[in-house]
């Protein structure tokens, strides 16, 4: 569930970072939802600890999760605005490239409307 | 906590590491790397009392380590040369550390026997390359000591043994805060293993700073510039670039996309760049293996100066 790719350009903590947003997004990881301790996790990647633990704490830091003493690290109340502007971010890009290569809105409105759940 | 404050180290004239500060925090794991002969095994050297420095001070939370029983009890070097005691049997070469090292558990010892399979009443000489590796790493781990220096020492290990090693490193590094210091030239190893990598050549350090830092430091900027009127794209040179402030490690432009890899803060080269009205501008991170090219490219070091010779 956690796959990250140890050969991107991308720093490790951050592919843990957004991967748990993406848990989170997708639905998998929900609100009081228990993440694998920073000892689980970082021998499923096999990766160092210390990379764990800076990910969760940027993620309790953008209070994405929070963590009780002794018992571990919580999915927090989701911030579904947050969430959104997050999604969108990402849609953005890939309709600056389409614009790029010269597709016209109405074709990706179009694109849109047929697209479903 | 490790310190090396202006570490000078000489063989006859030969200068080998060339007044050195370097810190190294506890309960990170730290990646040596370097080119050959760069002096990464002579650091591990000092750190483990082998060698004595010639100028400068080593201290391991704040006790020197030459002569320094006390210290040494704390600390487990694992050579890269295999060629350690091999009249011993596994046994016996596990009781000879287990004299040295008070930590030393059996049970972590035997646990990790029983999984790689290793006999315990050969002798090391009958062992392959890779089963020596194995024997020594595994008394190593045993040993708990706070600081556990690898050089070279996941060369030999095949895939199965790397997993294991590694995963008993987060135990240690959760447990008791080990202290790991990695010299290795497999950049993917360092890359999964090490929080801190400090990069040496020719006996001084390039840089020693926490990994994610290093590879959010260096960009390789693929950009393109508007075009003028003439229907002609605009050219910058390597110097009108510079002169913009930006440390420019290499410089190439096929057509008229320019391909730079450039030193500094993300959104600060960003800026820079983005004054000129670009057309195109992608700023991609380095992976380790690159840094590592360019970096030594600065220095003088790379393969395209055998190719001009």
């Amino acid at each position: 569930m956690f796959d990250i790719d140890i050969q991107s350009r991308i720093p490790i903590y951050e592919q843990i970072y957004n991967k748990v947003i993406e848990l989170i997004i997708k639905g998998i990881l929900v609100e009081n939802a228990q993440l694998p301790s920073v000892r689980n996790l970082s021998k499923e990647l096999n990766v160092n600890p210390n990379t764990v633990a800076k990910a969760y704490q940027e993620l309790e830091r953008s209070k994405i999760i929070y963590s009780l003493s002794g018992r571990g690290s919580f999915v927090s109340e989701i911030d579904r605005e947050k969430m959104k502007e997050r999604i969108l971010e990402d849609f953005d890009i890939c309709v600056r490239e389409t614009l790029q290569f010269g597709l016209t809105k109405d074709e990706l409105k179009n694109r849109i409307d047929g697209v479903s759940l | 906590m490790i310190e090396l404050k202006g570490i000078t180290k000489k063989f006859d004239n030969t200068i080998v590491l060339d007044n050195i500060d370097l810190t190294i925090n506890k309960g990170t794991a730290f990646g040596l790397l370097g080119s050959n002969g760069a002096g990464k095994s002579t650091i591990l050297r000092l750190l483990s009392g082998v060698y004595n420095q010639e100028g400068g001070n080593l201290t391991i939370d704040g006790d020197t380590v030459y002569d320094n029983v006390e210290t040494k009890k704390r600390v487990f070097f694992v050579n890269d040369e295999t060629a350690q005691f091999s009249g011993y049997t596994l046994t016996e070469l596990k009781n000879f550390y287990k004299h040295y090292y008070p930590n030393f558990s059996e049970e972590l010892f035997e646990k990790m026997r029983l999984t790689i399979n290793l006999p315990t009443d050969k002798k090391i000489s009958t062992f392959s390359k890779g089963m020596k590796r194995q024997a020594i790493v595994i008394i190593a781990l045993a040993c708990q000591t706070d600081y556990l220096l690898l050089d070279e020492a996941f060369d030999g290990l095949d895939p199965t043994m790397r997993i294991i090693v590694k995963r008993m490193l987060v135990d240690a590094m959760i447990d008791r805060q080990l202290t790991t210091i990695i010299s290795s030239h497999n950049l993917k190893e360092i890359n999964e293993l090490c929080d801190t990598v400090a990069l040496l050549h020719n006996g001084k350090i390039v840089f020693s700073r926490d990994l994610d830092s290093v590879k959010g430091n260096i960009h390789k900027v693929q950009v393109v510039f508007s075009q003028s009127n003439e229907n002609q794209s605009q050219d910058y040179t390597i110097e009108e670039l510079a002169g913009e402030g930006l440390e420019i490690l290499h410089f190439e432009k096929s057509q008229s996309v320019y391909h730079i890899i450039v030193k500094g803060d993300t959104e600060l080269v960003k800026k820079k760049i983005q004054e000129k009205n670009p057309v195109v501008l992608d700023i991609i991170p380095l992976s380790l293996e690159e840094i590592f090219i360019y970096e030594m490219e600065v220095l003088g070091y790379d393969f395209n100066s055998l190719e001009n010779k």
